[in-house]
């Protein structure tokens, strides 16, 4: 197994581009954004087959790429659907309401924070915290796209507007 | 005659000290009495009664002891010797857990130092050896000594925690 | 140099210590202790744990000891209020999710964390939450985990990082979730990993094999040495009820600093095997059966001296164990020449003895092992160093980290380092020859012996560039010469040729002695052409090479299995079954020497027996028994003293193994170690390999019959041979694929084994290495074989 098998062209494309803007000897550096690429390319999620390629892309033991990937809460180590929906849940947001939005989706979807719908469409991330858009709170990030001062109404028309 | 003779004789005719002797008699003729039969009649004992040793289980069945060897550690008479060993599923057990009786000085120390409560002395004390090697309490003795008194262990750990 | 010194005070007393280093460095040498979890004095500073958080005065607020660089005029407090309440709370912190389980962990009575909550913790805790549980992760036989008792200091993932030179554990997740572990289901696979259970502040590492086995209170100890590599490390021996319980590192800052390799920790395992001879046996009527000292020993005298008395005192052999400590291989030497024999040899896997007259008194590196820090380029010849000597490609693991050392390597095998390598010229047998040729042209180096060679010699790109750094390097150099090399069908030729080329460079020519007594051995005139001390033997001997091709009449075996221990095992065989008379000293009685022995002298084990070992850096280290000798075995030094007097040889009036070893020492008083060997030494002929050759070492858990017999060590990736080796070209060109059946043919006996594709081989090579059941029927490494698909 070589990486060039699991890692697409375009995959490797945008690590050597994050590479080339570190010193050679900080490989290390473009960790984040390579992982970001690898998860991109699996539609939303990483499996070890990949953290393993780009663990030998950068010239890291492997171990290290698990770290970093276990830690941050971007990365989703196991199956998840292809539409990523984050709700923030902190305390301008919960001020604001955040608690209807959030039931309001769950009934929506028919599944619970930290579940995938069935058809895989749709990922609830489970309890994310302040997303620094605290001025137009209730808010969500989907697929990485902030929107604030959220309504049922205006959430059912971003939920039905994803592919 | 100095007076001193005289007042013996007439002690001693009068049977004085004979009458003050029964008079203790009489009194303690009708107090309570206090004397037991043992051993049809037994004296009462405290729950810190250090006895016969037992070891004791869980209510599920599964016996306490963990082998951690502070009782054999603790011991002043070195009368306790473990030995330990890993059973199938993994957890820490004792392969042998033998008590001396001829060595134990009945200090309780092996109690006191248990954190799991699995060896306690109860309260029987009424117990003998007829053959050498008797003395020897090994596991299934203790276990066979914890099950049968479990009832009246637990009743004495229980009246006596609060002072603990 | 005042100027590099800093003085600052702690706790009311003033110290000085060099500028930049760090607090808790400073006050460990003032004797002033600070608490700690993550620190340690060989690892990198972490500061995670927050226990040496110390007061110090104008800071704001308590500042982590071992992260602290001290500076002129600071003033700290270690046991102020502030200092106290900090640690205080750090200790509750890091109870919150500890498990009360003291009782069944086997850490507890050495535990750090025992200790110092006892010292610095409170008897309450606020939390009154349920504790996290973190499942166990099975990363194999050597090490157990319970990483619910883990604090997260990560002592053992800086360990992997930076001495292991494996980064294979590490802390995934994040906050109360973040564990240590290997995230997928893995082994930990490092010759040097059993450290991870001693730096473990906690019971989170422990030993796997001494799991459950005793409490660290009712253990004895006792100093020990190693009895399997030449770095001679220092143990500690912990025994229970007279039985050896396990084996901990004792810290020796100039040999093996605080480590030990897996193979001195868990080797004891091997200690109480089944096979264990605890009675003397003799053999009566194709019988055996077990009998007292007396008898047995009347029964050996009386056999040897009849087949002497039949042929001569030239047919008396005696092949004896390099792991034999320095007073048994004396005194056996002693024994032999006393009777009027020469034939000794414990270079049991030497194939090439054309220039033994010429080797130096001993094998050793020519200088302390520390030193090897401080090199700047080394040549490995033959070496599978990081396996055979674990502590000493150590110290080139930290010239490496520490300056890069420029490392190369002529080697049959391009091994899988923990260090990076500059160049690797990778061959079979008589390229190894040919590509050190090329260095020696390369330097300039030109020599009697050799300058034939040398001036054939094609010289290419890697050639060049390892003069190149041997030359820059100067005397900063040292040429290793390894296992491999001394297993090396033209060993002479290979040391000539180091020679040249170090001699031309400036560089030393290091050997690194192949078993732990390798240089004892020699220095005790273990030797068929030398007396103890490095004295010429009134006549030469037969040395082992010899004694296979024309087998004596009467063989002492001095703890070894001629199968598993000697160059070539089927030759071995032979020559066993071709001997009339034969005496076995061991500490195991096989199947195999019941076939084959007449006596069987029960021998104690390292744990049991006072002796000396001499070192890789030819450091005398004599320990003493640890435990009784078990059954009715005794040590070595006793039986050959005891068979020597009952044979009336003279000069065994010896009281204690102290009283051999002063005697040893005193003809090794004159001695002057040299490594340098005469440019006239006979060097052997070349032969080429037609068709395929056998390459291979010994592995590290094949070395003696201690670790072959310790199951944890043999449950290791590291004991996994039961395969032989090709690259892919030799592999295209048999059409075998990775895994196919193939057979293997050598010395007329033919085995069927699964074939691995590592292009880590060169071509026409299979990897097959020696003392395994593969080979153990079969001829010398670095000869033809026949491979095909099976």
């Amino acid at each position: 197994m070589t990486d060039e098998q699991i890692l697409s062209a375009h995959t490797l494309e945008e690590i050597a581009e994050w590479e080339s803007r570190y010193p050679p000897e900080h490989k290390k550096s473009a960790l984040l954004a390579a992982l970001n690429a690898a998860q991109h390319q699996n539609k939303g999620f990483l499996t070890v087959a990949l953290m393993d390629a780009v663990a030998e892309k950068l010239e890291l033991s492997k171990i290290e790429v698990y770290e970093v990937a276990s830690f941050y809460s971007m990365y989703e180590l196991n199956p998840v659907g292809r539409n990523n929906i984050a709700v923030c849940t902190n305390v301008c947001c919960m001020l604001m309401g955040s608690d209807t939005i959030v039931d309001h989706l769950e009934k929506k979807l028919g599944i619970k924070m930290g579940e995938s719908t069935e058809d895989g469409r749709i990922y609830l991330k489970v309890e994310e915290e302040c997303l620094a858009a605290c001025a137009g709170g209730p808010m969500m990030q989907v697929n990485h796209k902030y929107y604030t001062e959220l309504t049922p109404e205006k959430v059912d028309e971003i939920i039905d507007g994803l592919d | 005659m100095s007076m001193r003779t005289v007042k013996h004789y007439i002690k001693s005719f009068l049977f004085l000290e004979l009458i003050q002797g029964m008079m203790v008699t009489g009194k303690y003729l009708f107090k309570r009495k206090i004397t037991l039969q043992y051993p049809e009649q037994k004296t009462p004992i405290s729950p810190r009664f250090r006895g016969l040793h037992a070891q004791r289980r869980y209510a599920n069945g599964e016996e306490r002891c963990i082998a951690c060897k502070l009782c054999e550690a603790v011991c002043p008479a070195l009368a306790i010797t473990i030995d330990v060993e890993e059973r199938d599923d993994g957890t820490r057990r004792t392969s042998k857990y033998d008590i001396d009786l001829f060595k134990c000085i009945y200090c309780g120390f092996c109690e006191e130092a248990c954190p799991v409560d699995a060896i306690v002395e109860t309260d029987v004390f009424e117990y003998h050896f007829e053959n050498r090697g008797e003395n020897i309490m090994t596991k299934d003795k203790l276990l066979a000594v914890g099950d049968k008194y479990e009832d009246s262990i637990a009743a004495n750990r229980a009246a006596d925690a609060p002072y603990r | 140099m005042s100027d590099d010194q800093v003085t600052f005070t702690v706790d009311d007393v003033e110290l000085s210590a060099p500028k930049g280093s760090m607090l808790i460095q400073a006050t460990d040498k003032a004797g002033i202790h600070i608490p700690r979890f993550c620190y340690h004095d060989k690892l990198s500073v972490a500061a995670n744990c927050r226990m040496c958080l110390v007061d110090v005065e104008k800071a704001p607020k308590p500042m982590p000891a071992c992260a602290t660089p001290i500076m002129e005029g600071m003033v700290v407090h270690t046991k102020s209020a502030k200092a106290v309440e900090a640690q205080k709370s750090v200790m509750e912190f890091l109870l919150i999710n500890h498990p009360l389980d003291c009782p069944i962990c086997d850490q507890g009575g050495e535990c750090e964390l025992q200790d110092l909550s006892v010292a610095y913790g409170g008897d309450k805790s606020q939390y009154t939450d349920i504790k996290r549980v973190v499942f166990d992760k099975d990363i194999g036989p050597l090490i157990q985990t319970e990483l619910t008792r883990c604090i997260q200091c990560t002592r053992c993932v800086r360990f992997g990082e930076e001495i292991a030179g494996m980064r294979e554990l590490g802390m995934t997740d994040r906050g109360d979730r973040a564990v240590i572990g290997t995230f997928i289901a893995k082994s930990v696979d490092s010759e040097m990993s059993g450290n991870v259970i001693d730096i473990c502040p906690v019971g989170a590492l422990t030993a796997k094999p001494s799991r459950f086995t005793g409490r660290a209170w009712e253990m004895q100890q006792h100093a020990a040495v190693s009895p399997h590599d030449s770095v001679g490390s220092n143990l500690y021996i912990h025994t229970l009820d007279g039985k050896v319980n396990r084996v901990v590192p004792r810290a020796n800052e100039s040999i093996n600093e605080v480590w030990i390799s897996d193979r001195d920790r868990f080797s004891y395992q091997g200690l109480y095997s089944d096979d264990r001879a605890t009675r003397p046996m003799i053999k009566l009527k194709g019988e055996w059966v077990e009998t007292d000292w007396n008898t047995a020993l009347q029964y050996a005298i009386d056999g040897l001296q009849l087949v002497i008395k039949e042929n001569s005192v030239n047919e008396l052999a005696c092949w004896i164990s390099p792991n034999a400590t320095l007073e048994e291989h004396y005194l056996t030497q002693k024994l032999i020449r006393g009777l009027g024999s020469n034939n000794i040899d414990h270079r049991l896997r030497q194939t090439d003895f054309t220039d033994q007259s010429f080797a130096p008194v001993m094998p050793w590196i020519g200088k302390d092992i520390e030193s090897i820090e401080r090199l700047e380029a080394i040549l490995l010849v033959g070496s599978h160093v990081r396996k055979e000597q674990p502590l000493i490609a150590h110290r080139f693991r930290k010239a490496f980290r520490h300056h890069q050392v420029k490392i190369s390597a002529v080697n049959p095998r391009k091994f899988k380092w923990r260090f990076k390598t500059s160049h690797e010229l990778i061959s079979s047998a008589e390229g190894m020859v040919e590509n050190l040729a090329g260095i020696a042209k390369a330097v300039g180096a030109d020599q009697a012996n050799v300058s034939a060679l040398i001036s054939a010699a094609s010289v290419d790109e890697g050639h060049k560039a390892i003069a190149e750094e041997l030359t820059t390097a100067g005397e900063a150099a040292t040429i290793f010469m390894g296992n491999i090399a001394a297993q090396h069908p033209q060993f002479s030729v290979l040391r000539a040729l180091s020679h040249a080329i170090a001699k031309q460079t400036g560089a030393t020519l290091a050997y690194l002695p192949e078993a732990a007594n390798t240089a004892g051995a020699w220095l005790a005139g273990s030797v068929p052409h030398r007396f103890a001390g490095g004295s010429k033997a009134n006549s030469t001997g037969a040395n082992i090479s010899e004694m296979l091709a024309s087998p004596k009449k009467a063989l002492i075996t001095f703890n070894i299995e001629p199968e598993f221990d000697v160059a070539n095992p089927a030759q071995a065989m032979d020559a066993m079954d071709a001997a009339d008379f034969k005496i076995v000293i061991n500490n195991y009685a096989t199947e195999a020497m019941k076939e084959y022995a007449d006596v069987i002298l029960p021998l104690s084990a390292f744990s049991e027996t006072s002796g000396t070992y001499v070192n890789a850096e030819g450091f005398w280290q004599s320990f003493k028994g640890a435990v009784s000798p078990l059954g009715e075995s005794r040590p070595g030094w006793k039986i050959i003293r005891v068979l020597a007097n009952l044979m009336k040889v003279d000069g065994f009036d010896y009281m204690s193994s102290e009283d051999v070893r002063n005697e040893v020492k005193e003809q090794c008083r004159e001695l002057q170690l040299d490594n340098s060997i005469s440019v006239d030494a006979p060097i052997a002929n070349i032969s080429k390999t037609d068709g395929l050759q056998r390459v291979g070492d010994v592995s590290l858990y094949s070395v003696d019959s201690l670790v072959r017999r310790s199951t944890p060590l043999q449950l290791t990736k590291d004991a996994d041979h039961n395969h032989a080796a090709i690259n892919s070209t030799l592999a295209a060109k048999l059409k075998l694929e990775d895994g196919d059946r193939v057979s293997i043919t050598q010395s007329g006996h033919c085995e069927l084994t699964d074939i691995r594709i590592d292009n880590a081989l060169a071509d026409d090579c299979v990897w097959l290495p020696a003392a395994e059941e593969l080979s153990v029927q079969m001829g010398t490494t670095y000869s033809p074989i026949e491979l095909e698909k099976a």
